[in-house]
């Protein structure tokens, strides 16, 4: 449910210099969900071009006139994402109202469904959704699109031809363990099988609802069957009734507060978010992330600007921004890899104390951006096949 | 009547260790954000941050809207099906409790839905919407406060009440704030407790119809820290408590006196 | 006056005989359900069109179909246990409580104090609560361990599973009773001293008076908050999702999924799922309503 389990339904592409895409072509399974290709994009309107520095003035005087920003779903934890709404404010001193930050990517969209005629602060100007929900989006008609300058740095693959959507950051599945209690921390997935992680494991969120949780089962599924992605989730969901029956896995929503109580010394959440924990708690107690040997899944959110937007202006202004050098270090602040990461990188804009704070870039190499069909498959099978392959023997209530 | 009360001190002290048990584990954990000792650094961070006054000032002022009105139309209409229209009990008791099976997404989408366009468009301004809310939180308190008020009148024969105030000539206003309301007083002070301690404390609708309530507050600040949130839900616990002793207090002096006088 | 209709009533007896008395005596009750159709009925009504929609909002019947899959039963199932659990465990316990807050001969200040108490705890849910009793009563809660440390008992050994059905129902409980002991109370009160005395007097034993007496008095409020109680857990959805993640399928679990998930996300089944829960309010309801007739001809 919250914006920590917030990811991707389905997920398609590879960010790819940096990272090598080893995802072999997966069994397609045709869903409900319409594939973005095919969705009828309203090709009609013209994608409003890369502002010029004087479109950019304009641009700015515009958004100043309309005075405020309303954006929905933004813990401020969240890749920093309290940064990066303060250096809005500061400099372009707009008012910035924010919506539901527990919030879900289904709920996002949700938000902007019941506000289409309302042009008051609860109608939310921009989004940011897991990655299936920006193709679901567009073709739902609530988004309006936009090209940002930096448009061309973003790779092809994490971005709408048409500018609906477009990739924003990223971060791989990793192990958040509390030192305290783990003094020696598993380093990939069939480590955490050991006898010695005994009541040690959790998720950071419901498999059949959070996407998150999601990618944990299909990651620790990939890295059993050597990287079949076709037979990950099946893999992943006996590991984890594996898991289960080993009395290692607890079943609790593994949250900042239960990791640092001990409850669940080791949680499977994003590598940005247990970096950014481990700040937060400053040594009390330590932690550590591990990004695993084997199955490094990788998982991408999107930016998007209501096609209702009350605020027209202050969202493109605030696309500029998030994707400007400024924005995009905002997120790196964060631990999140901006999507402009590999040309920042090139171009010797990352400042190097926030290069040395993240994890070493091998970590990443071998990391897997499943599609979006693949995604689809899997998401599918697990969701569906949890309570009957794990949940099954925990059922505490008789079933008829 | 020694056996009686000791009786009683035993579920008291069982009730109190029910109560304060979580709380106290809780609050342990609050005060350990610094290592290997106890302390309130926690809560401090929590104080420093100004957002923290205004919001539960705002969400105390929409809870005590709340209640006001809130009563005023659950009272009236309980009392009349206690007197005139018990036929009507069913209805009005699934009404009361639709408000559980609902998600309260769904409530305010459909509020925003209607009420944000002409004729209403009462998310235009901020009182419009503070007035949206407090609807919203009526909705939302009027299982607990109908429930109560219910029981209240159902222990008061209001029908022998009401009959002797008549015949004593009293109108309608003066039976319902001279002689029903003191009566049911407990019942009103439950309904209140309960609407106050839900509108502090309520998300769903202060967040989607974006007003600064204490709720969002909460959540905002206590998303993803360890520390912090523990000692939100252990301040927001006293303050609300406190808050009540007040209105247990203020609720003292015979309720309606200068109601009445506001009513003609 | 939010309510002209009854500042009109003065009059009533009077009027009443010339008009048909139905009319009049529902127009008492008008403000109410103006109230109930602008602020529930139609805002919660995309609830009932949505259910019969698909995503595209084309009429179908598919979302109802579904409800009768057997994980869906199941979860309504699990919901409406672990609902009657607590309602009746939070009934008895807290009447228990109340009594004794109310009628215990106990100085003024507990009764304060407990009825204050109740009003935050029976709204203390979701997440903190949650944490709470982890931090309490989980693996490494302060409870477990020092029962651990200084008996050498580990109530993980013996059966306890904060993560489990009766965790969740012990969970529960600390917002259930609470709402018991302040509905309750109320009703307490109004059982005067006067009539125990009275039926000692006459002879009548402790039981004869709470049989003949002061039960069926109390009979349709206690009804009547247990199936407020029952309410109250159905509809919870917060704390359980946050101690079971997973594990434990409630049905507002399930609709929060499709609603609101970022996995499943089919807002058209999760209104048809909320569709469901309606409907299992209203048969509590009518089984209510029943039940008190019953028990009002038992106790006469």
């Amino acid at each position: 449910m919250n914006r920590k389990s917030l990811l991707l339904v389905l997920s398609l592409f590879v960010v790819g210099a940096l990272l090598v895409s080893c995802a072999p072509a997966a069994t397609p399974a045709p869903t409900a969900m319409p594939a973005p290709t095919t969705a009828p994009v309203a090709t009609a309107v013209p994608p409003t071009a890369a502002p010029t520095a004087s479109a950019m003035d304009a641009l700015v005087t515009a958004a100043k006139a309309e005075g405020q920003l309303t954006v929905i779903a933004l813990p401020h934890d969240w890749c920093n994402y309290g940064g990066a709404i303060d250096g809005f404010k500061a400099k372009y001193g707009l008012t910035v109202n924010e919506l539901n930050p527990d919030g879900s990517s289904g709920q996002e969209l949700q938000a902007i469904v019941a506000n289409e005629s309302n042009k008051g602060p609860q109608a939310p100007d921009v989004v940011d959704v897991g990655l299936g929900f920006g193709p679901q989006a567009m073709q739902q008609n609530l988004l309006a699109p936009y090209k940002v300058s930096t448009w061309n740095d973003i790779p092809d693959s994490a971005k709408d031809s048409g500018g609906y959507w477009y990739g924003d950051y990223y971060g791989v599945m990793a192990f958040e363990v509390n030192s305290d209690v783990v003094t020696d921390p598993p380093q990939d997935w069939s480590d955490l099988l050991k006898p010695e992680y005994k009541n040690d494991v959790a998720l950071s969120g419901d498999p059949r609802q959070a996407a998150q949780a999601v990618q944990g089962v299909f990651a620790a599924g990939l890295s059993s069957d050597n990287g079949d992605v076709a037979g990950a989730a099946q893999a992943g969901l006996n590991f984890f009734a594996q898991l289960n029956k080993a009395g290692n896995f607890v079943p609790i929503i593994a949250k900042t507060g239960q990791v640092a109580k001990g409850e669940t010394p080791i949680s499977i959440t994003w590598d940005y978010l247990s970096l950014a924990d481990a700040d937060t708690l400053a040594g009390n107690p330590k932690i550590t992330t591990i990004v695993p040997k084997t199955g490094v899944v990788a998982g991408i959110y999107v930016q998007g600007i209501s096609a209702y937007a009350p605020h027209p202006n202050a969202a493109k202004l605030w696309e500029e921004y998030l994707y400007s050098d400024e924005g995009q270090l905002q997120w790196l602040k964060g631990y999140c890899h901006p999507i402009r990461f590999n040309a920042m990188a090139q171009a010797g804009t990352i400042p190097s104390d926030l290069l040395a704070k993240l994890p070493p870039a091998a970590n990443y190499a071998n990391a897997v951006f499943p599609t979006l069909d693949q995604q689809t498959a899997y998401k599918t099978a697990i969701t569906t096949g949890w309570d009957t392959v794990v949940g099954a023997n925990v059922q505490a209530a008789p079933t008829p | 009547m020694r056996k009686i009360n000791l009786w009683a001190w035993l579920w008291i002290i069982l009730g109190g260790l029910y109560f304060f048990g979580p709380l106290y584990g809780a609050l342990d954990f609050s005060m350990r954000e610094k290592r290997g000792i106890l302390s309130f650094v926690a809560y401090e961070n929590v104080l420093k941050d100004p957002n923290f006054r205004d919001s539960f000032t705002y969400s105390t002022l929409i809870a005590l809207a709340t209640i006001t009105v809130g009563l005023i139309l659950i009272v009236s209409t309980a009392y009349w099906v206690h007197l005139r229209l018990p036929q009507a009990r069913p209805i009005v008791d699934f009404i009361t409790l639709l408000p559980f099976v609902v998600p309260a997404i769904v409530l305010v989408d459909g509020f925003i839905q209607i009420y944000s366009g002409p004729p209403f468009a009462l998310t235009d301004t901020p009182q419009g919407t503070n007035v949206l809310l407090m609807f919203g939180y009526i909705v939302t308190a009027m299982p607990y406060m109908y429930r109560s008020v219910d029981a209240g009148l159902r222990a008061v024969d209001v029908r022998t009440l009401t009959e002797a105030g008549q015949s004593l000539g009293a109108g309608w206003i003066t039976i319902l704030f001279r002689v029903i309301l003191p009566n049911i007083r407990t019942a009103l002070l439950s309904g209140a407790f309960l609407t106050f301690a839900i509108v502090i404390g309520e998300y769903t609708f202060a967040s989607l119809l974006a007003r600064p309530a204490f709720g969002p507050y909460m959540v905002l600040l206590g998303q993803d820290r360890a520390y912090e949130p523990a000692a939100l839900s252990i301040m927001s616990f006293a303050l609300t408590w406190a808050a009540m002793m007040l209105i247990q207090f203020l609720g003292r002096g015979a309720p309606g006196q200068g109601q009445v006088a506001g009513a003609h | 006056m939010a309510d002209p209709t009854q500042a009109d009533s003065p009059g009533q007896p009077l009027v009443r005989s010339f008009l048909p008395t139905d009319l009049l005596v529902w127009l008492g009750v008008l403000p109410f359900f103006l109230f109930a159709i602008l602020f529930i009925l139609w805002p919660s009504s995309s609830l009932v069109v949505g259910s019969f929609q698909d995503i595209q909002g084309h009429f179908t019947f598919k979302n109802i179909v579904d409800l009768f899959t057997p994980s869906i039963l199941n979860s309504y199932l699990l919901s409406i246990q672990i609902s009657l659990v607590t309602a009746v465990a939070g009934t008895l316990f807290g009447f228990m409580l109340a009594y004794a807050a109310v009628l215990g001969g106990l100085p003024r200040w507990v009764r304060t104090a407990v009825m204050t108490l109740c009003g935050v705890a029976a709204n203390f849910a979701g997440v903190p609560l949650a944490f709470a009793f982890v931090a309490t009563l989980g693996r490494t809660g302060i409870f477990t361990a020092s029962l651990r440390d200084a008996f050498h008992f580990d109530i993980y050994q013996h059966g306890f599973n904060l993560y489990s059905f009766g965790g969740l129902a012990l969970t529960y409980l600390y917002f259930q009773f609470p709402l018991m002991v302040l509905i309750i109370a109320p009703s307490l009160d109004g059982l005067r001293r006067e009539w125990r005395e009275a039926s000692e007097n006459l002879g009548a034993s402790t039981w004869q008076y709470w049989r003949h007496i002061a039960l069926p008095i109390l009979l349709p409020s206690l009804l009547g908050t247990m199936i407020l109680l029952f309410g109250n857990a159905f509809g919870a959805y917060a704390t359980a999702y946050a101690l079971t993640g997973g594990f434990l399928n409630l049905i507002t679990i399930e609709v929060g999924n499709q609603i609101s998930g970022n996995v499943l996300y089919n807002p058209n089944l999760g209104l048809a799922l909320a569709l469901g829960m309606i409907v299992v309010m209203s048969v509590s309801i009518g089984l209510y309503t029943w039940l008190q007739r019953r028990t009002a001809r038992w106790l006469r």
